[in-house]
């Protein structure tokens, strides 16, 4: 029987996923290594700041053996001025993600080099951009609001902000519909978070299936004349072929 | 669309006027003749699936013409598409055809019609829109939205459902993570 729940992550195994990102500690009680399936932790002495995985952190939060530093776009002054760069410069699109950095490049096993991403680079720790939204800045926030929220400076402001720009985005991404056509063309979707792929990815979809389903007739002919093309176009490339092998015997 | 898709059979199942050109003993009783003949010229409404292969299908001379002629059923008459045209939301689909965008797209594999289909795809993203504001107004159900979902054809409801069961999930996972601490 086929696996009963939709295409793509629900909001828990995001939430799952995201905790996986670094985030910054100070630790106030001596610690040992963790030997962790992902690594070993550095050994945690107070007050040197290290990074640990999200959920390791908000363990010993709870515990209170560490305080968490929040992300720097964490702040009233960065979230401020990511939603002006949301509501001002990108009126159509979505504000774009932290830009990788050149730590972020890396060269796989055959010399080939490519962009690692989230949870491979740091984009929640201290030493993160302030005016950016990282992949799971949704989750992050939500959790560190919960679990750590005498960690960040101004909770309430914080909060309130983070509805604002969470209801910009979902505005554009109810304008992303009337972009949207038939014939195969998608839009993009730059800067999205993880939550909000999974909030959207159905009625998404939904919107592409209905408008491919109704639009299928056209396809169907652009296929057939696509078809036709290439046929056409091979019958008189074998024609080339065999005056060259004319010529050659 | 699989065989065994009620959505695609139901919307085979769905009337279309079909002109018959020839004459044709013994199929009386179609028009309630039991026994008699349907003559040539007779309009009778059959299912899409019958109308369809007997469109499609000649006699057996070579020139002989096609059995029946079809016609655009009424939830794609012209009445209907201006309608559309004037104010997608406004259009009651499920009182035209509960799964009229199905119906759209069968008969647009027929007829070359690209006017229709373009005021097809457009009223579709339309409603699309529409139908993602509703799902996330929690008032949208019962307030002055009722009118207008009522009016979804069957794709529609879906795509309510889907833009409807997005956020739900999100909001559950933000409140058990408060209940968890």
């Amino acid at each position: 029987m086929a696996f009963s729940n939709p295409p793509g992550l629900l909001p828990t195994e995001v939430a799952f996923l995201c905790e996986m990102e670094q985030v910054t500690i100070v630790p106030r009680q001596r610690l040992e290594r963790l030997d962790l399936l992902g690594g070993t932790t550095r050994p945690l002495i107070p007050p040197q700041r290290t990074n640990l995985p999200l959920w390791l952190a908000i363990l010993l939060k709870r515990q209170r053996r560490a305080n968490i530093v929040p992300p720097p776009w964490l702040y009233v002054e960065s979230l401020e001025e990511i939603l002006e760069l949301e509501t001002k410069h990108f009126q159509t699109s979505f504000s774009l993600p932290p830009a990788p950095s050149s730590v972020a490049r890396q060269t796989d096993f055959t010399g080939k080099s490519f962009y690692a991403s989230t949870p491979f680079v740091e984009s929640c720790t201290a030493s993160a951009v302030p005016n950016a939204l990282p992949y799971h800045w949704f989750e992050m926030s939500e959790m560190l609001l919960d679990a750590a929220s005498d960690d960040i400076s101004d909770p309430d402001r914080v909060r309130q902000l983070l509805r604002d720009v969470r209801e910009v985005r979902l505005a554009k991404m109810r304008k992303e519909v009337e972009l949207l056509s038939g014939d195969g063309e998608g839009t993009r979707l730059d800067g999205v978070g993880a939550m909000e792929l999974a909030e959207s990815r159905g009625f998404l979809t939904g919107v592409i299936d209905g408008l491919r389903k109704i639009d299928a007739s056209r396809e169907q002919a652009r296929r057939d004349r696509e078809d036709e093309e290439r046929e056409n176009r091979r019958y008189n490339d074998e024609d080339d072929d065999d005056e060259e092998d004319n010529e050659m015997t | 669309m699989s065989y065994y898709d009620v959505d695609a059979i139901l919307t085979d199942s769905q009337k279309l006027p079909c002109t018959f050109e020839l004459d044709v003993p013994g199929l009386g009783y179609l028009e309630g003749n039991v026994g008699g003949m349907v003559k040539a010229g007779t309009k009778i409404d059959l299912p899409m699936w019958l109308g369809i292969m007997l469109a499609v299908s000649t006699g057996n001379a070579p020139d002989s013409s096609q059995l029946v002629t079809l016609d655009f059923p009424t939830p794609l008459q012209q009445r209907v598409i201006n309608a559309l045209k004037a104010d997608p939301r406004t259009v009651d689909l499920r009182a035209q055809a509960p799964h009229f965008y199905a119906l759209g797209a069968r008969i647009m594999e027929l007829f070359d019609d690209t006017a229709v289909l373009d005021t097809l795809i457009n009223t579709f993203k339309m409603r699309a829109a529409e139908i993602a504001d509703q799902a996330h107004n929690p008032r949208g159900a019962l307030g002055d939205g009722a009118e207008f979902l009522r009016g979804l054809d069957e794709t529609e409801r879906q795509l309510f459902k889907a833009a409807h069961e997005g956020p739900k999930a999100v909001r559950a996972w933000t409140q058990d993570l408060k209940k968890i601490t």
